[in-house]
């Protein structure tokens, strides 16, 4: 069984969370969008698999490197 | 000695220094997942090319010859993909492949003079924890094994390439310090000291990885321009950059003909920039639509990502690109990314490759930690690498180009020879948000109604930063619709290559730059 963790690659704000866990997802589907430096970044699914673990929710700050998703397959 | 008995005896010799430190010490590199110092060249080079120098070398401290097969350092010339390189690998099987006197002072010291006077590559295979004991105990000791000098009195007259192969302390680092490119196997250190050093001297308790491991060369030093899974993957990785490099500064990188048409249409690139201007995009998805099959070879790939440089081909010749990256801090660039950018254009310049540049920054990174790190500095020194850069300069401005930044990324009277906007261009002293607060901040507040007011002021701002007034005056070239960015490229770049055919060829007024900037 696969793990990919999904890090936060810069302080920001969770702007949306468009998956929810046990969702099916495709490689390069968004996963949330991170707002930052007024910028909106889509982060995306590294890999094909499911959700197992989402620890954001939308309007939350986040730091740099902080867990945010982690997918199975 | 007559031929016949000089002769077995040459035989001999060779024979017994092509088993490098013995079969038990090989075991042990293998057992590491480490090739030989001689498989690594194997691998390295175009087979059946290695032809080396000093095989006959050893130690010369009294007792010590046996012990030291090629002095623990194999070197010579030979082939990557036909161009002469010299190639100096440390022997991990004798002696940890520290350095001795002989095997890395006297014969690099001799390749690396034909190399530079003959315009060679020289690509050094570093696995060694530094200066060998004894050789560099006492006073007569450390006075033979001084640093040689004279390798840094003519920088880079040819590509200098470092590799980092296995736990790298002193010499192998010093060359990596001062090489033009470097490569680090994952799994290996590179650092001035090791921890066995620290723990005695310091009493500092810290594992290789954490002192000099690929990720804090990746992301905090900047250190290293590429990682390697593995040890072909960092041949493959050293003959790719070299590629992309001529064999010396007084050529042209070699023109790799391409079926990819230098007037194709990137249409690709109008679904990749998002419409709204505040949602970011992967500029290398931009970059990978522009160039020659899709294909570039990033440098420093993680060291602040918020810029983007690497090499890649424009109708078969080499350029350097140096690219905003919205995906990450929405492409403000930090200290690091003017580090990174400073050092390219010294690489791309003292070795003939035109830049292009791609815009779409909100400005430099601000702030106290930034402000920490040199900001005004670290600008600075990008801009006067830029101003004395003399390789052809393309600009484009693809979208948000604020402040000083746009100077730095070769905006208008920036060094630019060429310097062009796709309509999305958005080119103003400060975002339209920022700036409308500072600008009229306490007339929109006094307005009736201040929401509207601050509506329609956004809307004249984004109005004035439309590239049209500066193509009016002619501050840029052109606006240009994306799809033609290939072709604008190609063509600008064969106008810039010039009758002679050598318009490439800089000054080198950054030759003699630092290469930790």
């Amino acid at each position: 069984m696969a793990q990919e963790i999904v890090e936060s690659p810069m302080p920001g704000i969770i702007k949306s969370v468009c998956v929810a866990v046990g969702d099916q997802v495709n490689e390069n589907d968004t996963l949330c969008i991170l707002e930052a430096m007024k910028m909106e970044t889509p982060l995306v699914a590294p890999m094909t698999g499911k959700i197992s673990e989402i620890n954001v929710s939308e309007g939350q700050s986040v730091k740099g490197g902080e867990k945010l998703f982690v997918i199975e397959s | 000695m007559n031929m016949k008995s000089g002769l077995e005896e040459l035989r001999k010799r060779r024979e017994k220094a092509l088993q490098m430190g013995g079969k038990a010490k090989v075991e042990k590199q293998h057992k590491l997942g480490h090739l030989t110092a001689r498989e690594r060249i194997d691998k390295l080079l175009d087979p059946g090319t290695f032809s080396e120098v000093g095989i006959l070398n050893q130690s010369d401290i009294p007792g010590m010859e046996d012990r030291t097969p090629a002095d623990g350092n194999i070197a010579g010339f030979g082939k990557i993909n036909g161009r002469t390189v010299v190639v100096c690998a440390a022997d991990h099987t004798v002696l940890a492949g520290a350095e001795g006197r002989v095997g890395t002072f006297a014969k690099e010291a001799r390749t690396t003079k034909i190399a530079v006077e003959k315009g060679y590559p020289i690509i050094t295979l570093g696995d060694a924890g530094g200066a060998r004991i004894p050789d560099i105990m006492g006073s007569d000791g450390l006075s033979s094994m001084t640093f040689p000098i004279e390798g840094l009195k003519y920088p880079r007259k040819i590509p200098y390439v470092a590799t980092i192969m296995g736990e790298c302390f002193g010499g192998p680092s010093w060359m990596a310090a001062k090489a033009d490119f470097v490569v680090m196997v994952k799994g290996t250190c590179m650092a001035v000291s090791g921890p066995r050093v620290l723990e005695l001297a310091m009493g500092e308790k810290i594992t290789p990885e954490e002192l000099g491991g690929w990720k804090l060369h990746a992301e905090v030093t900047g250190q290293v321009d590429a990682f390697a899974e593995d040890e072909e993957h960092c041949f493959r990785i050293v003959r790719e950059f070299l590629s992309y490099m001529p064999s010396n500064c007084d050529e042209e990188p070699p023109y790799v003909p391409t079926e990819d048409t230098p007037n194709r249409k990137v249409d690709e690139v109008m679904d990749i920039l998002p419409d709204a201007p505040n949602r970011a995009y992967d500029m290398y998805k931009i970059i990978s639509a522009i160039v020659d099959d899709g294909k570039y070879f990033t440098i420093k790939p993680y060291y602040d990502q918020s810029l983007i440089t690497c090499l890649a081909r424009m109708n078969g010749r080499t350029v350097g690109i140096i690219a905003n990256q919205p995906l990450f801090f929405a492409g403000a660039g930090g200290p690091g990314a003017c580090e990174k950018a400073a050092s390219f254009i010294v690489l791309c310049d003292s070795f003939n490759i035109p830049l292009i540049f791609l815009h779409d920054t909100p400005g430099f990174f601000v702030g106290l930690e930034a402000e920490k790190r040199k900001m005004p500095g670290r600008i600075m020194v990008w801009m006067e690498a830029l101003a004395l850069s003399t390789v052809p300069k393309i600009s484009i401005v693809i979208r948000k180009s604020y402040g000083m930044a746009y100077s730095n990324m070769a905006g208008t009277n920036c060094g630019s020879d060429f310097l062009v906007a796709w309509p999305t261009a958005d080119i103003s002293f400060m975002s339209p948000q920022t700036g409308i607060n500072v600008v009229y901040g306490p007339m929109v507040q006094a307005a009736k109604d201040p929401q509207a007011e601050r509506e329609r002021l956004i809307k004249e701002w984004e109005y004035q930063n439309a590239p049209w007034k500066a193509a009016a005056r002619h501050f840029i070239d052109d606006v240009i619709e994306p799809r033609d960015t290939r072709e604008f490229i190609n063509k600008s770049l064969d106008i810039l290559r010039g009758s002679s055919g050598r318009g490439f060829i800089s000054k080198k007024y950054l030759q003699a730059w630092p290469t930790v900037l």
